[in-house]
């Protein structure tokens, strides 16, 4: 129960990730990427061990699908996983493991991959991927996230019980090896994509200005300055 | 305006990062802790690559009072920086620059580093230290909430006269994998610090079904069927 996207922007080499589930604080479970490198997701039964392994091996020169090799050779219950990688050129490999819960299925397209499992059905895959394409020229994580809003749109998940609300969601991109470019978060909520839009839209309006102020702390105006400024009352 | 406790379990060597703040998506700034190496945070005026750049350093094998000199020498702006360091022998540095706003300062100790700017008061920092070390058996998860949670009742941020609220704030805990034990977040929201509360309690309750699901994905029963029986237990 748990739909995703991993993909390259093809203008400027970004990476990123976007993911939406019912279990709680899926963002802790995103370490998978890294700016000139790549990018490994792993979910359904997750092995937290496979990401940072994978990322090592990108990083070392091997490709996607001997990564992805590799990490079968690794891991006695591989057929429980569901893996996804890209990498720093936007080459893709995916794995939905047989053991993964119904309905599960990637799609690896130019410089994506979207994957998901307990899901409504092969629709969503194909709505997260048209959702991502949809703008192509947009900044990598609105392409991201509205990649995440196709999928929800298209049924998302659909457990034993029936629909399974979205409880946690993340966008994450990275353009350098120190710190990420984009990394917003919802951990536990009702609506977490729509949430996650909120957040990330919010975060737009913010970010040249956290980015500025710690870049040249002699020039820059105080938080409170700014935020009046946004609300017009200044 | 941020207040923050960096700590090391004496007990079992985890290290982890409680934080609050006014700022959005404060957990974006909270990657400076890793296994069996160190923990640090950079704020005020944050340089955006002290994180990075002080956990090479620490996994080099400098300690903290190193790091940190290293990093004040490698910065301009240093004087706009608040820096707090812990090494993996549990030895603390900090370091608050003359330029970062407010009331602000910090409280180190073995194995914690307590601080914050465009605080209340130093009875701020002193009461997220001693949040911290209010309970020295717990979990370090539970100890950095605590943490955090006192310097909120202290006051927290902004003046006497005036709150300044708290609209994110995260936890952040490693033992010996390379990934995190726990990381939870909340990037916008009116009262942060309560709702990282309300995140935690509710993960808490999952933790030891979301790991074990994973390493034994044979014998795991559906995320559905597991919530049934935490409906059952609570009943």
């Amino acid at each position: 129960m748990t739909y995703s996207i991993i993909a390259r922007c093809p203008h400027t080499g970004r990476l990123g990730l976007g993911i939406a589930t019912f279990s709680i604080g899926v963002g802790g479970r995103c370490e998978g990427i890294l700016a000139g490198v790549g990018i490994c997701k792993t979910q359904a039964y997750t092995n937290r061990g496979n990401d940072p392994l994978a990322i090592e091996l990108l990083a070392q020169g091997f490709g996607p699908a001997h990564v992805l090799r590799m990490l079968e050779q690794n891991d006695p219950n591989h057929d429980y996983r569901q893996i996804a990688i890209v990498d720093r050129e936007g080459n893709g490999a995916a794995h939905t493991g047989a053991g993964t819960r119904p309905w599960s299925g990637h799609k690896i397209g130019a410089g994506y991959v979207a994957f998901g499992n307990v899901l409504a059905g092969p629709q969503v895959i194909e709505a997260i991927a048209a959702g991502f394409m949809n703008e192509p020229e947009e900044a990598l994580e609105l392409r991201l996230l509205a990649a995440l809003e196709g999928g929800r749109k298209a049924g998302g998940q659909v457990g034993a019980e029936g629909h399974l609300i979205e409880r946690s969601a993340a966008v994450r991109v990275v353009a350098d090896p120190d710190y990420p470019d984009i990394d917003v978060r919802v951990d536990l909520h009702d609506d977490a994509v729509a949430e996650l839009r909120r957040v990330l839209e919010e975060f737009k309006r913010y970010e040249v200005f956290y980015r500025e102020r710690g870049r040249d702390p002699s020039t820059a105006i105080t938080q409170a300055q700014f935020v009046a400024r946004l609300e017009g009352r200044a | 305006m941020t207040y923050t406790i960096l700590g090391r379990c004496q007990r079992t060597g985890r290290l982890g990062i409680g934080i609050a703040t006014f700022s959005i998506t404060v957990g974006r700034y909270c990657y400076g802790v890793k296994s069996m190496t160190g923990v640090t945070v950079s704020q005020a005026f944050a340089n955006e690559r002290n994180n990075a750049l002080a956990l090479r350093l620490l996994a080099q094998g400098f300690g903290a009072g190193s790091v940190l000199s290293q990093l004040m020498a490698n910065d301009r702006y240093f004087d706009y920086r608040q820096i707090g360091v812990i090494d993996r022998s549990g030895t603390s540095a900090a370091y608050t620059g003359p330029r970062t706003l407010g009331w602000s300062g910090h409280v180190t100790g073995d194995n914690h580093v307590a601080f914050g700017n465009g605080l209340v008061g130093p009875e701020v920092a002193d009461a997220i230290a001693a949040g911290f070390m209010a309970k020295p058996d717990a979990d370090l998860e539970h100890r950095l909430l605590m943490g955090i949670e006192a310097g909120r009742d202290a006051g927290g941020q902004g003046t006497r006269q005036e709150h300044k609220a708290e609209r994110s704030a995260a936890l952040r805990v490693y033992s010996q994998h390379p990934y995190a034990d726990i990381d939870l977040r909340v990037d916008l929201h009116a009262t942060a610090v309560e709702e990282l509360r309300r995140v935690w309690s509710e993960y808490k309750k999952y933790e030891t079904y979301y790991r074990d699901r994973e390493r034994n994905p044979r014998g795991a029963i559906g995320q559905e069927a597991f919530m049934a029986t935490l409906r059952a237990a609570e009943a």
